[in-house]
């Protein structure tokens, strides 16, 4: 398997990712932001459409997008977007621009088969390098902001007391959501980026209660994801985003089962 | 460590409606300062004005310590915690040691996490959810994070309103210490006036349009001065009051600085 090198780029890409992922999961997670970061993705796709019809790098497409989205919604507040409504508006009209682009630019269906469901076989040598660095990029700046991060997204009351900026943290983690979609869209596809961004980190909440031990467990249950999806899809040559969704949901709902079981333990104790 | 508090001639309005006109107060380290009146009197504005989330027309505030920038700990009546929030008490705690760039708690930081629970005897339900702590135990939590940052001065917010008299004690002497025994100085906002005569130093009764700063908490002896803050005079009830001895029997475990 790995003597193709189609099969080492897509193991090394995937794995960055999913350590990204599994950690910007954790605080998306404790600010409420999954349908925020679904709605990115739409976004992102428009962007991608987009780079097709004006000849650019998809990637650029999908980052100008995503980071223009990102200050849109830091801008007016992340609370507005939180309504069904907004978001059901926001994804539409994504989808639609993404739509237009796509009919202007007379592209393949295959390309926007990758862009709506990834394609994490297909990247090449030069995609790996742009994902390692925009990885590596958003994996630093979540260790440095992290103390100021955590306070934010688990007690935003008393990061306000404390005397933190909250609104500059609220837009600067925003702005990390959105490289992190851009990058992740590339492996699991605008419609499920909710695979690898969400589930691992709701799932390891189930397990532990430490903020640390969440962000590790989450990152364990996204990389385990992607290589499982990855060994079998490479042997199935079925989509590897079908079996890392498979991975995650079954992490995710044993962790519920687990959760239940130990409650129920606790209340007859 | 905080020199002085000073509020001058604070001036308040929200949608053209005035809430202080001319507010000015000064509260000293070491010192337990009891903000009392009516709901919508303006007595949280204040703590908002104080901590910077609110600014005022006109007035300042001044904040006077010996180091650089002053650390103000805040402890409200409640907070947003879904009760299914998965977050231990411990990390929820540490949340309040929010400076410095390293993820991880330096040595210096864990033994002062150590310090803080175990004066507020918080280590016994370390592990604990926080979304899961009763009400008194939440509150202790909440003051442990406020305290984490070793404030100049703590401000709380009716932050013993949902607690039952033995936990209302609890939490005031703990106040108590903080302020005596590490020289911070305290505002708290309560509608219990028996909590206030007995915890406060001087408080300030206020109503919408009107203060008045009482050196003694003799004034909440005399009806008539409280009828013109509340419509209708709370009662300071002595007799329904927790004997304090039935606390003081416990060990209030912990060293302080």
């Amino acid at each position: 398997m790995f003597y193709y090198d189609f099969m080492q780029h897509a193991f090394i890409a995937g794995t960055l990712i999913a350590i990204m992922c599994g950690a910007i999961g954790v605080f998306i997670i404790g600010r409420n932001l999954s349908f925020i970061a679904h709605t990115f993705s739409h976004i992102g796709f428009a962007g991608a459409s987009f780079a097709v019809f004006a000849g650019i790098d998809p990637l650029l497409g999908l980052l100008l997008f995503t980071l223009l989205g990102a200050l849109g919604v830091g801008q007016l507040g992340v609370k507005m977007f939180r309504r069904d409504a907004s978001v059901s508006v926001i994804l539409s009209l994504a989808l639609g621009l993404g739509i237009l682009f796509l009919s202007l630019s007379n592209v393949q269906a295959s390309f926007t088969k990758t862009i709506l469901f990834g394609s994490v076989v297909g990247i090449d040598l030069q995609d790996v390098w742009q994902i390692i660095i925009l990885s590596i990029f958003v994996l630093l700046a979540l260790a440095v902001s992290y103390r100021w991060l955590k306070f934010d997204s688990f007690d935003q009351l008393g990061a306000q007391s404390a005397g933190l900026p909250i609104r500059w943290i609220s837009i600067g983690f925003l702005l990390l959501m959105a490289v992190a979609v851009s990058v992740t869209v590339q492996i699991v596809g605008a419609l499920l980026v909710f695979a690898l961004m969400t589930i691992p980190a709701a799932a390891a909440r189930f397990y532990t209660q430490s903020i640390f031990g969440m962000i590790l467990l989450s990152v364990l249950i996204a990389v385990l994801g992607v290589w499982f999806g990855l060994i079998i899809g490479y042997y199935t040559n079925a989509p590897v985003s079908f079996f890392i969704v498979c991975f995650v949901a079954a992490a995710y709902f044993l962790g519920m089962l687990y959760h239940r079981f130990t409650e129920r333990r606790r209340i007859a104790a | 460590m905080l020199r002085n508090l000073q509020v001058d001639h604070l001036q308040v309005s929200f949608n053209g409606q005035e809430v202080y006109t001319n507010l000015s107060l000064n509260v000293s380290a070491g010192e337990l300062f009891a903000v009392i009146g009516p709901n919508g009197a303006g007595k949280s504005t204040l703590l908002k004005c104080i901590l910077g989330l609110l600014k005022p027309q006109s007035g300042s505030i001044r904040i006077e310590t010996d180091h650089k920038k002053a650390i103000v700990g805040y402890v409200p009546q409640s907070r947003a915690i879904d009760d299914e929030a998965p977050i231990e008490t411990k990390d929820f705690i540490s949340l309040g040691q929010c400076s410095g760039l390293l993820p991880w708690l330096s040595k210096k930081e864990r033994a002062s996490l150590q310090e803080i629970m175990h004066f507020t005897d918080t280590t016994r339900f370390a592990k604990k959810a926080i979304g899961k702590l009763s009400g008194g135990e939440r509150q202790r939590a909440f003051l442990a994070q406020a305290l984490v940052r070793y404030p100049d001065l703590l401000l709380l917010d009716e932050s013993t309103a949902n607690l039952d008299p033995e936990a209302q004690k609890e939490m005031m002497e703990l106040v108590k210490r903080v302020a005596r025994e590490w020289n911070v100085a305290v505002i708290f906002i309560s509608h219990d006036l028996s909590l206030v005569k007995e915890y406060a130093d001087r408080l300030m009764l206020i109503a919408p349009g009107r203060h008045e700063i009482s050196e003694s908490t003799a004034i909440l002896d005399q009806p008539e001065k409280l009828r013109q803050y509340y419509r209708k005079v709370p009662e300071v009830d002595e007799e329904h009051a927790v004997p304090l001895d039935s606390f003081h029997d416990r060990p209030l475990n912990g060293t302080v600085r």
